[in-house]
């Protein structure tokens, strides 16, 4: 149980730069996830944290102590890796004892403590089962037991359930969740999932290029990106964006023109910014009702409907290029994707018109930052004053 | 065999009533006689002939000796000409290479030179044996060289330990060349060290290095030389172990040292056995340093191959051979042993799949 912060940390290798001058502070107790896509520097950050490898600069903190010279075995962490990391030659009572034995603890409280981390992960029983005995959940269980067996302060787990299937990652979310009710560690997580990002952190960390994008509560990240990359990547499937540019009171773009009120907003007439919003907050015309605020109809062909069961996603073409863009998906200018629900009678081929909810509508402005979060009509100045202050809480 | 037997029978049971009737009239007396003297196989090709509706195929059958029979069924079964060149090749290398052992068994055995290929058991005399631990303190000699043997097998395994750790999981500049110079070591011809290693240990450079006649004038040598092959064997099994295993178990609160030997040595251990086994074969079985590096007696710490030149002098007069040979078979012994050992330990370690993760 500690806080974690790490002060500019940037770690360079020979000539890429993986991880760039990164502030980060990690509550005691709290679940923090770094996400982000391969090759982000989320792994690296991790490492830094363990004491794998050693920052080019900056300084990390575990409680109040600095130890960015310490060596792994002295920071107070455990750690849990993507491929498990069992020792093969080993039965599971030496692997989860393994660090109580360096430690020279008394046998009989080593024996009381793996007994008691072992019935945490539901493995009791098969203490004396070797690694390639067991089945994959079970291998990682062990790799969980042997992480919390020591009482660290914080829990460092790389990507834990990469390598698990689909099924069982999905139960394994939920007990690591339990485990972190139960535990009451600072636990800090890597994925490049976002579904395990958001449902299991009190608050994530995206990364890109090494760079830390924002640091805030999953839902603060999905409803409040700071940056158009934020906005991309959570949220499956990812928000449209639309390039265009600021016409007095409206968004205009070939496609797509959104009234709205730029009153209190920082921007220019004229200023080139793309147009965000996510699939759900687009509606047939027939079923606009659900939106807090429509805008005025647009014209579109469907395109490709893809059935998920509990809803429908749509790609709509809004030029008369159908087709052209294959593989381009929902993200030309042109091109825009709605969920509807699997009861709509919208059918491939139709040529519809939608609405999009200007209230859940985001700006970016053309270095990616988010300009406003939620668009708002002159009819309703309350609303503006809402979006402005509701902006960016832990943004960095 | 029986496959063929079974597919050209079934074939058979038509047609066999029309033509054995034809057959047995011709050959009533002599298939009695074949069927008793040949084997299974040529039944077959009896048969087979048969089934071909040419009962006078059975005459010309007849008339083969028992090596065209074997060929002719080789024809039809491949394998078996392959599985008795093998027996043959396999026949040729054990007489090649064990009948001087069993040379030096009989040479060990016979009293006098009166030598016999098959020496009769009444001449038989193991007295031999018994003189090899009378004549000399062999028994000394032979401690000598497992030890130094031991001490080098484990001196060597501990610094290519590291080496191997440092080649086969570190990144640093000059790796390569380093790899190479090493190699380059190991090809330099051993009698290229002997002299100045002889000056040295002499006392001739430095007057307080006097190794001569202690162990460590042989370790020394023999680490060296025999170093850089256990570094290469043990680079590529450490190389293997992936690194989440000693990311592990640095966090579980090894240093890097703790985890090379915690982890990866216990890991690479059929690595480890090869290059442990090698080293200790190599240093026991050793001549050029062991000879000219002691001045050949037990207390000089002087290896096995001092005491069978001493057991060369054991008899007053004469040279006697028979105490050489059997001071020979007992010095064999323990590599033979270890071999035995050590191979079942190498196989079941690279056969177990440890190293699947």
């Amino acid at each position: 149980m500690a806080r974690v912060t790490l002060d500019g940390v940037t770690k360079r290798y020979d000539d890429v730069t993986a991880v760039e001058a990164m502030n980060l502070d990690i509550r005691d107790g709290e679940f923090v996830t770094l996400v982000g896509p391969s090759g982000c520097g989320k792994s690296t950050t991790m490492e830094t944290i363990a004491g794998l490898t050693k920052p080019t600069e900056g300084t990390v903190n575990i409680g109040e102590r600095d130890v960015t010279r310490l060596p792994p075995k002295d920071r107070g962490i455990s750690m849990v890796f993507q491929n498990i990391a069992l020792f093969p030659h080993m039965d599971v009572y030496d692997n989860i004892s393994f660090g109580l034995r360096l430690r020279e603890f008394a046998d009989a409280e080593i024996d009381r403590r793996v007994e008691e981390a072992a019935e945490i992960v539901q493995m009791s029983g098969m203490l004396d089962r070797m690694p390639d005995e067991m089945s994959g959940g079970q291998r990682q269980r062990v790799a969980i037991a042997r992480a919390i067996v020591r009482q660290p302060e914080v829990f460092l787990m790389d990507e834990p359930l990469a390598n698990l299937d689909a099924k069982l990652r999905v139960s394994m979310r939920t007990e690591l969740q339990r485990l972190h009710k139960e535990l009451d560690t600072t636990i800090i997580y890597v994925t490049h999932n976002q579904a395990e990002a958001m449902t299991m952190s009190d608050r994530i960390a995206v990364l890109n290029r090494g760079q830390l994008q924002q640091h805030a509560a999953p839902l603060v990240c999905y409803n409040e990106p700071t940056n158009k990359f934020v906005a991309g990547f959570i949220g499956s499937p990812s928000m449209n964006f639309t390039g265009g540019e600021l016409t007095g009171a409206s968004f205009s773009s070939e496609y797509v023109d959104v009234a709205f009120d730029t009153a209190g907003l920082d921007t220019q007439v004229g200023d080139t910014v793309d147009f965000g919003v996510r699939p759900e907050d687009v509606y047939p015309v027939e079923t606009g009702g659900e939106a807090a605020d429509p805008t005025d109809p647009i014209d579109a062909t469907v395109d490709v409907m893809e059935p998920m069961g509990d809803e429908i996603f749509v790609y709509l073409v809004l030029s008369d290029e159908i087709g052209v863009g294959m593989g381009r998906g929902a993200s030309g200018d042109d091109r825009l994707l709605m969920s509807v629900s699997p009861d709509s009678t919208v059918g491939e081929g139709d040529e519809i018109r939608v609405r999009i909810d200007r209230s859940k509508a985001h700006l970016f402005d053309a270095a990616g930052e988010a300009i406003t979060h939620g668009l708002v009509t002159t009819a309703t100045p309350d609303s503006a004053a809402d979006a402005s202050t509701e902006t960016g809480e832990e943004a960095e | 065999m029986t496959d063929d037997r079974d597919s050209n029978g079934r074939q058979t049971d038509s047609n066999e009533r029309q033509t054995e009737s034809e057959a047995t009239d011709q050959t009533s007396g002599t298939t009695d006689r074949t069927s008793e003297t040949t084997d299974c196989t040529s039944e077959t090709t009896d048969r087979a002939f048969r089934t071909d509706g040419m009962g006078a195929g059975t005459d010309a059958e007849l008339k083969r000796g028992v090596l065209q029979r074997w060929i002719d069924s080789t024809i039809s079964d491949p394998q078996k000409a392959y599985r008795a060149m093998f027996y043959v090749a396999t026949l040729f290398f054990v007489v090649t290479t064990m009948f001087p052992f069993y040379w030096m068994l009989v040479v060990a055995v016979t009293e006098g030179s009166s030598y016999a290929l098959v020496p009769s058991l009444t001449a038989v005399d193991v007295g031999s044996f018994r003189e090899v631990f009378v004549r000399i303190e062999f028994a000394r000699y032979m401690f000598n060289s497992l030890f130094l043997a031991t001490v080098t097998t484990v001196l060597v395994l501990v610094l290519a330990s590291l080496a191997g750790y440092v080649f086969g999981r570190l990144e640093f500049p000059g790796r390569r060349p380093l790899m190479l110079l090493i190699l380059a070591i190991s090809y330099f011809p051993p009698a290229a060290f002997f002299l100045p290693l002889f000056q040295l240990f002499t006392g001739n450079v430095f007057p307080w290095v006097e190794l001569y006649n202690t162990p460590g004038a042989l370790i020394l040598p023999f680490s060296s030389l025999f170093m850089p092959l256990s570094i290469f064997i043990l680079t590529t099994f450490y190389g293997q172990i992936p690194d989440g295993l000693e990311d592990a178990a640095r966090v579980e609160g090894t240093t890097r040292l703790g985890a090379l030997f915690r982890v990866i040595v216990p890991l690479s251990a059929p690595g480890v056995a090869t290059a442990g086994v090698l080293t200790f074969i190599a240093v026991y079985n050793e001549f050029f340093f062991s000879f000219l590096m002691t001045d050949g007696g037990a207390s000089d710490w002087a290896p096995i191959v001092g005491g069978l030149i001493q057991l060369q002098r054991a008899g007053q007069f004469e040279v006697t051979y028979s105490v050489m040979a059997a001071g020979s078979i007992i010095a064999v012994l323990p590599v033979t042993l270890l071999v035995v050992i050590a191979q079942e330990k190498i196989v079941s370690g690279l056969t177990s799949g440890a190293l699947k993760e």
